[in-house]
């Protein structure tokens, strides 16, 4: 089980031999290089069919859209607003309240989800008995669908029949904390830490165990301490890894939607029940928008300033790489 | 990796080390058991301000009225139909992409792969609401034609998955089938794909775990009618006079849950490996 490290060192061959294939083109292909070219072609085709129809035209249909009044029903009469709807949404102060409670959300739940399920696979990572039980109780959330999810954190939550007022009700009888409603983004929080520590852990586990033990084992022959090895070896090895599980946690945090839509008790079917106002993210902000109110244009210009924020802080998170995370290869290529 | 805790005895780690996991275990099991005696409740006992741990008489009744209050079979088979046709079209799909990306050589190819990649990156909430305005304006709303049409166009974890996997075949593998006059495709097929049983596993669970989770996809593209389990149970089990039944609700939460729960148990190795490989959450 070896993990995928975004290595330098790996793409080097591939790049070399597609060099090499990029020569070949250009002098003219060999039959053997031709007869590859159409495979390869052939074997992607329904794969990159699927780009064009249901990503680029999507993309390109949505941002025309975005320029547009449509609202589901008036594709005879349409016309264009030019970047009204995006203005707008800098002026709307639900759209900036949806955006402070995500800021928040996402600065709750991406640090604790990162540090408790990297704890968990430290633990996990000594000389535990019962690896395997704990392993599966913890991956087990994953495999439970979103709504089974939201309903068993209903009625676990519950103000007046959960089973967590009725425990604290024991040592303070009359308790009723409203945790769907007042404390729905930390209730979220909890939900959000149940189902994903399993799959954190699995992934930090795996990268600790592609720690080679000769590079812990020279550090202690070299006098270092069980503190000293952890915070100068393994820790550093980690960090690609940490990195990884950084930019996925801050993505998926930004585009939650389902679980705070469906949390709070008496909230029906579907898209056009209000959640509680601590958790009234950006998502579930934009699909009002779009469902509700059927304001399509504003909807999906609402979704392309998300897309151009996550892609902003993406790229801010990978220029921050230099400064702590640290891979192999930089020191061999110092050398070279 | 033994002494990350400045702590002398090492009995005193260990009992922390158990301290910790079992307070995070019961964090995760508790819910899960909390739902499995609550479905056994009377709704009077569930609704009663008393609150009672568990039910004077496990009202298997329950479990029953899940399938008389509703077709509920109908909704399973529709979660099957659109589980195992977009599983099917979405393993062939991303396996033949992914081998094309690991053996083949093609001018564009890096190219297009960065763009698997990016596409791993974009969120497919830029693009669903878009496509529900074309579907719909097609007439393919309400039908389960977009999942087909999802299938056929793969999935960028699942070629990578498939790409990873095919990439450490050794290279005689293709040489020795081309030098005997083998096409691409019957090299793929009769020599690869055979030995490709622990990734299609991986895929085809991932996949089927995926439609058969999703509440958000069939909500928008689908109809009451042929919608699936996870949109209808969320709201069926209400009596005429309006009231939810809370723990006949939950007793088909329970029989939902055991397909993906069963799957994960007998698949778990294949579902980690998944995970771990691509370094992505389910």
């Amino acid at each position: 089980m070896a993990i995928h490290l975004p290595r330098v060192q790996k793409r080097r061959p591939v790049c070399a031999q597609q060099r090499a294939a990029n020569e070949q083109a250009r002098k003219g292909m060999s039959p053997r290089a031709r007869r590859q070219a159409r495979a390869f072609y052939l074997f992607i085709s329904p794969w990159l069919l699927g780009f064009i129809f249901l990503s680029i035209v999507p993309l390109l249909v949505g941002l025309l859209i975005s320029f547009s009044n449509y609202d589901g029903l008036n594709l005879m009469e349409v016309k264009f607003v030019g970047l009204r709807n995006y203005t707008r949404a800098f002026g709307d102060t639900e759209t900036q309240y949806a955006l402070q409670r995500t800021a928040l959300w996402t600065l709750l739940n991406t640090p604790l989800w990162l540090a408790i399920s990297f704890g968990l696979a430290i633990l996990m990572n000594q000389n535990v008995k019962g690896r395997g039980f704990f392993r599966t109780v913890f991956y087990l959330p994953s495999a439970v669908p979103v709504v089974a999810t939201v309903w068993i954190w209903r009625i676990y939550l519950d103000k007046n029949y959960g089973l967590v007022n009725g425990l604290l009700g024991l040592i303070r009888p009359g308790t009723a904390l409203p945790w769907l409603t007042d404390y729905a983004l930390q209730s979220l929080t909890a939900i959000s830490l149940w189902t994903g520590l399993g799959s954190g852990m699995v992934i930090f586990l795996a990268g600790l165990q592609g720690i080679p033990t000769e590079l812990e084992e020279a550090a202690r022959i070299d006098g270092a301490n069980g503190w000293q090895v952890w915070r100068h070896v393994t820790l550093p090895l980690m960090t690609p890894v940490l990195f990884f599980q950084l930019v996925l946690a801050i993505i998926s945090s930004l585009q939650a939607y389902v679980v705070p839509m469906l949390i709070s008790p008496g909230s029906g079917n579907g898209l056009n029940n209000l959640p509680p106002r601590g958790v009234y993210l950006y998502m579930i902000h934009t699909f009002q928008q779009i469902f509700v109110f059927r304001r399509f244009g504003y909807g999906i210009a609402l979704l392309w300033l998300l897309f151009i924020l996550i892609i902003a802080l993406t790229f801010i998170v990978f220029r921050t790489q230099r400064y702590w995370v640290y891979y192999e290869t930089e020191l061999e290529e110092k050398k070279a | 990796m033994t002494g990350i805790f400045p702590l002398s005895s090492r009995t005193t780690k260990q009992a922390l080390t158990y301290l910790i996991l079992g307070i995070v275990t019961t964090f995760i099991l508790l819910p899960e058991v909390w739902l499995l005696v609550t479905s056994l409740k009377r709704n009077t006992e569930y609704l009663s301000p008393q609150l009672t741990f568990l039910p004077a008489v496990p009202q298997w009744a329950n479990y029953a009225q899940v399938f008389t209050m509703i077709p509920f079979f109908n909704y399973v088979r529709n979660s099957l139909v659109l589980g195992a046709s977009f599983t099917t079209l979405c393993v062939m799909s991303s396996s033949l992409a992914g081998y094309a990306f690991a053996r083949i050589q093609a001018p564009g190819k890096n190219l297009l792969f960065s763009i698997v990649i990016a596409l791993l990156m974009i969120p497919a909430i830029v693009t669903v609401i878009p496509q529900f305005v074309i579907f719909s304006q097609l007439g393919l709303t309400g039908t389960y034609w977009p999942w087909v049409l999802w299938g056929i166009g793969g999935s960028s974890f699942h070629i990578f998955l498939f790409r990873q996997f095919f990439m450490a075949f050794p290279r005689e593998l293709e040489e020795a089938a081309e030098l005997d006059g083998c096409s691409p495709f019957r090299v793929f097929l009769e020599i690869f794909l055979p030995n490709a049983q622990p990734v299609l596993a991986t895929s085809a669970i991932l996949n089927f775990m995926w439609v058969w989770s999703d509440w958000f996809n069939p909500l928008i593209f689908l109809s009451d009618a042929n919608t699936t389990l996870a949109v209808k149970l969320n709201y069926a089990y209400v009596t005429p006079q309006g009231q939810q039944l809370t723990p006949v609700v939950l007793a088909a939460c329970v029989l939902y849950v055991l397909a993906p729960v069963a799957m994960f148990f007998f698949g778990q190795k294949y579902i980690l490996q998944g995970v771990v490989t691509t370094g992505l959450k389910g």
